[in-house]
């Protein structure tokens, strides 16, 4: 179970944070390697567990661009299957494209993680069960979430870098949007969008938080993300076990001041650490991944001011 | 010798039926009235498969079973709150001829329930707005909403004009018809530049929005009354194209059902479907499969009212 009231703390009761930055250049790399090697630093209690991988997979992506590289969730699902897991699941639940198996199969997943029937999860279509929202950012007093997301020990956000047009970037937070079910909610889950994203990303997260982030930021994307930006080779894999404090750093990491993002600036009241103090910052240094991101103009703000 | 219609996807569907009489979109997940309303379509026209008789009329008692007081559906069994799922219910209880007071009352329920960008602070603060927003749409024509409370999209809107369409035909009463006429507009206000229809974005930031099969079958399907419009033949083309190179089942099978009520079909339809089912089990989707047990059988008049009329 992902989810415990006890995970919301107010940042000055929250131990300082760790977030690790491993350059990886191409997607060629020994990544289930490169993985597990800062997996282990950790310490993650999965062995015997159930671990969820939540990808993010938003429309078919043939030239994989957009979504969350199939090499990066195979080498993830290899890494934890090594530290004992007892069973690694990919999920998601794209917020527009009905079609999850398209959009699986364009990328050619099947390839990289074994048999889709197995392996895979269309969250959208998952049973579902009504839970009682952690926080009331939004109005809503309960959602559905799916049995698969519910049932999990051990749940992992695997974002693509990316910027966003609506919530100026896409990061282990927002990417757990995906868990919403289509099939109580539609595609898109438009309940979302009029709660606020920002405050609906606040309710889903205190109410299902990951307990570890993996971003894929080798090739991001800027401008017009999720799915009509630029690619951004960025050569990074961005890890943690706080995901505020995981998107804070990629966010600088995209030459993007994580406090003037809005979702993550109320994420760091009861989520996690957003301070660079606050967080032990291990691997690579961020200024020597530092790649700013182009951004929509709405979202020009939120660029870290040089002095 | 059985077809991969009957042996695979009917039988699946027949094995997949819960206790209670539903569907759920997974077998042994709860019953939901989407799966539950497309396996009724698909059994009924299972000619004398046995076993199917019997199963359609056991979800049919389910279906009326968790029909809200409002006389809507919602999602699943237990869920408060009825959403666009109902216009399939409907659909799915008006054409087995049977529980026409609850076909209607979904119909009642459709026609007074309108998305929430239609409320009058909603259209003021939009026109205050109108040279910030982002989203290039007609906010004044309206269709129907995934959920209550929420703004039109394209596919609760095709879904729900085919079943007000096929409920009424010709004769609709005012009121539905120009809620149909409504709908009918905004689906033509949401189509992409290049034709066919994505969710319901034509156009985000300037930069034109792309279609998508599953949107574009189910407009087309709810717009084939206009098979000569130019915005029809540009997309019905579109799909054609696209579906060459679709491997997806469920994308197929609705790129199938919409091109059957054009006249048009997707070559060699049952080995694609074959292969896919080999790769990926249909991801053990209870949707998909009922969609290719459709798409693998004769067209449906009830999806292919057009054409039906024509050659009648």
């Amino acid at each position: 179970m992902i989810s415990s009231e006890n995970e919301l703390l107010p940042p000055f009761r929250r131990p300082v944070s760790r977030v690790v930055i491993r350059r990886a250049e191409r997607y060629e790399a020994d990544l289930e390697e490169i993985l597990l090697e800062t997996l282990r630093e950790f310490n993650l209690p999965v062995r015997g567990k159930s671990v969820l991988l939540k990808a993010n997979f938003v429309s078919p992506d043939p030239q994989k661009i957009i979504n969350t590289h199939p090499a990066v969730v195979a080498a993830a699902r290899e890494s934890f299957l090594r530290l004992g897991a007892a069973s690694v699941l990919v999920a998601d639940g794209p917020a527009l494209e009905r079609d999850a198996e398209a959009i699986v199969e364009s990328m050619r997943l099947r390839e990289f993680i074994g048999p889709l029937q197995d392996n895979f999860v269309d969250l959208n279509v998952d049973a579902v069960r009504r839970v009682p929202l952690c926080t009331h950012a939004t109005s809503l007093k309960e959602m559905c979430f799916p049995e698969t997301v519910l049932g999990a020990d051990f749940v992992v956000s695997m974002p693509k870098l990316k910027t966003h047009h609506w919530a100026g970037v896409t990061l282990s937070l927002k990417n757990m949007f995906g868990i919403v079910p289509g099939n109580c909610y539609g595609w898109p889950k438009n309940v979302l969008h009029w709660s606020g994203i920002s405050r609906a990303i606040l309710d889903i997260n205190s109410t299902l938080r990951p307990n570890f982030a993996i971003v894929d930021g080798i090739v991001g994307m800027e401008g017009n993300g999720p799915t009509q930006g630029t690619p951004k080779p960025c050569g990074v894999l961005v890890l943690g076990d706080d995901p505020v404090a995981v998107d804070a750093t990629c966010a600088r990491v995209m030459g993007l001041d994580p406090e003037r993002i809005e979702h993550l600036s109320q994420a760091a009241l009861l989520l996690g650490h957003l301070q660079e103090a606050k967080i032990d910052q291990l691997g690579e240094a961020i200024a020597r991944v530092q790649t700013p991101f182009e951004v929509l103009a709405n979202f020009r703000k939120l660029k870290i001011k040089r002095p | 010798m059985e077809s991969f219609r009957e042996r695979v996807c009917l039988r699946a569907l027949l094995e997949a039926q819960n206790q209670d009489g539903g569907w759920g979109y997974r077998r042994s997940s709860q019953s939901a009235v989407e799966p539950s309303s497309w396996a009724i379509l698909a059994l009924a026209g299972a000619g004398n498969l046995q076993g199917a008789g019997a199963a359609v009329q056991n979800a049919v008692n389910w279906l009326r079973s968790v029909q809200l007081p409002d006389r809507s559906w919602p999602a699943c069994a237990g869920l408060p709150e009825g959403c666009w799922v109902t216009a399939l219910a409907g659909l799915a209880l008006y054409e087995q001829g049977i529980a026409e007071e609850a076909a209607r009352g979904a119909a009642d329920w459709l026609c007074s329930t309108w998305p929430a960008e239609g409320a009058v602070w909603r259209r003021w603060l939009n026109r205050l707005t109108r040279g910030q927003r982002v989203v290039r749409i007609d906010l004044s024509l309206r269709g129907w909403s995934w959920t209550q409370g929420t703004s039109s999209w394209v596919e609760p809107t095709a879904v729900a004009l085919i079943f007000l369409k096929r409920m009424y035909a010709a004769s609709a009463p005012s009121n539905v018809a120009k809620r149909i006429k409504l709908a009918e507009a905004m689906l033509y206000d949401r189509m992409c530049p290049s034709g066919g229809w994505n969710s319901g974005n034509p156009q985000v930031y300037g930069v034109a929005g792309e279609p998508l099969a599953g949107p574009t079958a189910w407009a087309l399907l709810a717009l084939q009354n206009y098979p000569e419009r130019q915005e029809n033949r540009q997309s019905l083309e579109g799909l054609v194209s696209a579906a060459s190179e679709m491997r997806s089942p469920g994308s197929l099978a609705v790129s199938e059902l919409c091109l059957a009520a054009y006249g048009r079909k997707i070559s060699s339809l049952p080995e694609t479907l074959e292969v896919a089912y080999d790769e990926n089990r249909f991801l053990g989707n209870i949707l998909v499969t009922a969609w290719c047990a459709l798409a693998l059988g004769d067209p449906v008049d009830w999806l292919c009212w057009s054409r039906a009329k024509e050659h009648a």
